[in-house]
């Protein structure tokens, strides 16, 4: 009988130093680079960053916001989905319970319910913003796609109201029962399948059980998988893009210059050669001047725009309450019943274009329900295709070459906004315009 | 290693990120303070003071702390009630001031707090632990604490506290009289004396002139038409304003000024606003009645008004407001004049015979007889005919009562 040798250890491959985390005070280049290749940050953000981009009065920071909106709300949803009851019978209950008796209930429920809000509001301004300047156009680099990143912001716009109008539904109360009726009745205006598309919506004809526990698993997986999953494209497509879109006018309006080698660095390519003093010629990208470091500098920037949403968030939450009107009722509307505000637009235009000829109505629901959002959507969608202006102004806050559409854009938002105003303030009891200094009725109560 | 990037964001950044840690914090003071920050801890620690006082530390020592409710599945109420009010099962506390009174024993006897809670009587927010809200004095809670203070506010002419006997009587609806419940006791008696259900169906009896009133308490309040009412726009205030004047508050109604005082209004306003359905399970009725039944001599008196000599007018619906006397029909609502002397009360009051009358009506029978009861010429000619037949019996009593 031989004895077969034990097989020696195998050698360390070349390279791998395995490391649960990266060290903060590396003792060595390997040490360093490790850091480097075990870094998620490092890899979401690449090396160096553009001040421009950097900089607050270029993007607002408007998507990084968004994003810690999203992230708070999915913090804050995660104990909420623990305590409340997704039943017809239970649900109203276990928000009194979660306002009145939870330790931190109403504050976590406050920030869920703010943050929510924020976010629609984050998302309609990031969209804004791109559309000003013209972000959503190619530069000069190659393999530039973002007309298509343009599309999934667009879908996720759709994707945060729908995630905001799911979770409307939820506390079951007269305000979010109402408010999914007026939504999902606009809904049914569209022609032919309308009905059919309300009754998928709201699983039969009437809001019930079946419509609570399908809002309940879209807004707390569906839509917000899908969601996540579309930002995680979103931001890749960012970096595949070149970075923000004024990073690009960078290169554009730089000119290209001999940058001398870096005395310390060592240049490297592809292991085979190494040296200190290749002559390159840069523009912005790498030029030490217009660059930073992703780490710590961008990512300092980040943590500060996320962190500072929290506490904005936090701190109002702790002030402003949730509402949370009387159970749910389907034998009693609330005088006026209202569409959550970022549909208000949409039910001010749907009363606008209801015309009464004597007995006989014109049904604004088509209108103001369907063909105009149908429109806009459509419009904001394909616009990077029709937008003609040169690609010399993209990443550019209100150029010249594109005054026409920027201004037709502010005025559609004008337009929007005040018709939000109007539905959110100024309808009173059955539906009547109130101004501002007029006083509503007051409304009716047992005893 | 090379050397950083000149970079002149950390001189300001830095600060920033600084800042924002104090925001955090602070945002973490606020809202562990503002949790902290409850009625409750405050009315806690004042009991266990007051039993302190009175009977010293050790029992003290017993009071619970935390959250206390009373959860009946039964009833899907949790009554967190009891978190402040937690004298309510000690002996001692029985002169105290709210919230540290001993609840009285007699009403707990039939209705244990175990079984029934706190608000399915006293209304009030039970989920809540906070004084406004548990009292139920915010917006969207319909239920509010039925108090005395309530009872104040609406200036009660009567008890002031009788507001709570609405909700006694949503399980006793069919008690001719409640322990306790007097203004319910004396709406009840109303009800009888002045034949509403001439008109109006109530658990399931009477006319069908006016509404149904059996499930009248359910009513939204955003249901009533308040354009005529002044003050307080409440289905409480309402039907105060309704039953002392009908017509002022709803002008097509065709139901009389019954002349009402405060206290009788209010005690009607009670009454029809607990009348809705009682959400309980059956046990929780074992010692109430459980249907409304007329007594025997109401059943028998009935009985012979439908069937003796005055039969055509009680099926014809005028006993509804006329009584004729000399049949001994009474009517339960005693709004029209006796028509046992028809024939010539009708001449001296319009100065037409009782043919020309019925044929072209005027005033409150104009409208009765054309929207409540309508007569053919045929069934027309037979009331005159009656109407006669009773006038004949009425003047030959007048002519024994002379002799």
């Amino acid at each position: 009988m031989t004895m077969t040798p034990t097989p020696a250890p195998h050698p360390e491959a070349p390279g791998v130093r395995p490391r649960r985390f990266w060290s903060v005070t590396p003792r060595s280049d390997r040490d360093a680079g490790d850091a480097i290749t075990s870094n998620f940050m490092l890899h979401a953000f690449p090396a160096k960053v553009s001040k421009a981009s950097m900089a607050w009065s270029y993007s607002f920071w408007l998507g990084t916001i968004t994003a810690a909106l999203f992230l708070l709300l999915t913090l804050s949803g995660l104990p909420l989905m623990f305590l409340y009851v997704p039943s017809v019978e239970r649900a109203y209950q276990s928000v009194k319970d979660i306002e009145y008796v939870i330790t931190f209930g109403s504050w976590i429920r406050a920030v869920h319910r703010i943050a929510a809000h924020a976010m629609v509001v984050a998302v309609v301004l990031h969209l804004a913003r791109v559309f000003f300047t013209g972000a959503y156009k190619n530069g000069i680099a190659r393999g530039q796609h973002r007309e298509w990143n343009w599309v999934i912001g667009v879908v996720m716009l759709l994707l945060t109201l729908f995630l905001s109008f799911t979770g409307y539904l939820l506390p079951w109360d007269q305000l979010a029962f109402w408010a999914v009726t007026v939504g999902t009745n606009i809904a049914s205006a569209i022609p032919w399948v309308g009905a059919q598309v309300r009754e998928l919506l709201i699983g039969g004809r009437e809001i019930e059980q079946a419509t609570l526990i399908r809002f309940y698993a879209l807004h707390i997986i569906v839509l917000p998988g899908a969601l996540g999953g579309l930002f995680a494209y979103h931001m890749w497509r960012v970096r595949k893009d070149g970075g923000l879109a004024r990073a690009d006018r960078e290169e554009i309006t730089e000119v290209a210059r001999q940058v001398s080698p870096s005395p310390t660095k060592t240049y490297t390519l592809l292991g085979v050669t190494t040296g200190t003093a290749p002559t390159v010629t840069a523009r912005s990208l790498e030029a030490p001047n217009t660059t930073v470091n992703a780490v710590p500098d961008l990512t300092r920037r980040a943590m500060i725009a996320t962190l500072g949403t929290f506490a904005v968030i936090s701190i109002l939450a702790v002030f402003i309450a949730s509402p949370l009107e009387e159970p749910a009722n389907a034998l009693i509307t609330p005088n006026p019943a209202k569409a959550p505000w970022y549909f208000l637009w949409l039910q001010e235009i749907v009363t606008d274009t209801t015309i009464h000829m004597g007995s006989f109505t014109i049904n604004g629901a088509f209108i103001g329900g369907v063909i105009l959002p149908g429109v806009l959507i459509g419009l904001l969608t394909v616009w990077p295709w029709l937008d003609r202006s040169p690609s010399a102004v993209t990443g550019e806050w209100f150029p010249r070459a594109r005054r026409t559409q920027n201004l037709v854009f502010i005025l559609v938002m004008v337009a929007i906004l005040l018709l939000t105003y109007v539905g959110m303030e100024m309808r009173g009891p059955y539906w009547q315009i109130y101004w501002p200094w007029e006083t509503w009725p007051s409304m009716p109560g047992r005893i | 290693m090379e050397q950083r990037t000149n970079s002149p964001y950390p001189r300001i950044d830095r600060p920033m990120l600084a800042i924002i840690g104090v925001f955090l914090v602070l945002s973490c003071v606020l809202f562990f303070a503002s949790d902290r920050d409850h009625d409750w801890r405050y009315y806690q620690a004042a009991f266990k003071g007051e039993v302190a006082t009175q009977f010293g530390q050790e029992r003290a020592a017993q009071v619970t702390t935390g959250i206390q409710q009373i959860w009946v599945a039964d009833l899907g109420r949790a009554d967190r009630c009891i978190t402040c009010h937690q004298a309510v099962s000690w002996k001692g506390f029985e002169n105290a001031e709210e919230p540290f009174r001993t609840h009285p024993l007699e009403p707990l006897k039939a209705h244990p707090i175990e079984k029934f809670g706190c608000t399915s009587c006293h209304g009030g927010q039970g989920w809540a632990v906070d004084v406004i809200e548990a009292h139920g004095e915010v917006a969207h809670w319909e239920e509010p604490l039925l108090s005395r203070a309530l009872g104040e506010d609406y200036s009660l002419s009567g008890n002031k506290g009788a507001l709570i006997q609405m909700n006694c009587n949503i399980c006793h609806r069919y008690d001719r009289e409640t322990k306790g419940a007097d203004a319910i006791n004396l709406a009840k008696r109303l009800v009888d004396e002045k034949g509403c259900r001439a008109c109006h169906v109530i658990n399931n009896r009477g006319g069908r002139i006016g509404p149904d009133l059996t499930r009248v308490g359910e009513k939204a309040p955003e249901q009533y038409d308040y354009s005529r009412l002044s003050g307080q726009k409440t289905a409480f205030a309402w039907h105060v304003a309704h039953f002392k004047n009908p017509k002022e508050v709803s002008t097509d109604s065709t139901m009389p000024v019954f002349g009402f005082n405060t206290e009788q209004a209010q005690a009607l306003a009670m009454l029809v606003l607990s009348w809705r359905p009682a959400d309980v399970p059956a046990a929780y009725l074992a010692g109430a009645p459980r249907t409304d039944v007329p007594t025997p001599e109401q059943a028998a008196e009935e009985l012979r008004m439908r069937t003796g000599p005055g039969k055509w007018f009680v099926e014809t619906g005028c006993a509804t407001c006329h009584s004729i006397q000399v049949y001994g029909v009474k009517a339960p609502a005693q709004i029209g004049p006796d028509l046992s002397n028809a024939v010539e009360d009708v001449q001296s009051r319009f100065g037409r015979t009782i043919d020309d009358f019925l044929r072209e009506p005027t005033g409150t029978m104009s409208v009765v007889l054309s929207r409540q009861i309508i007569l053919t010429p045929e069934q027309k000619a037979i009331a005159i005919q009656k109407l006669r037949e009773a006038f004949a019996v009425y003047q030959k009593q007048q002519a024994e009562k002379e002799r």
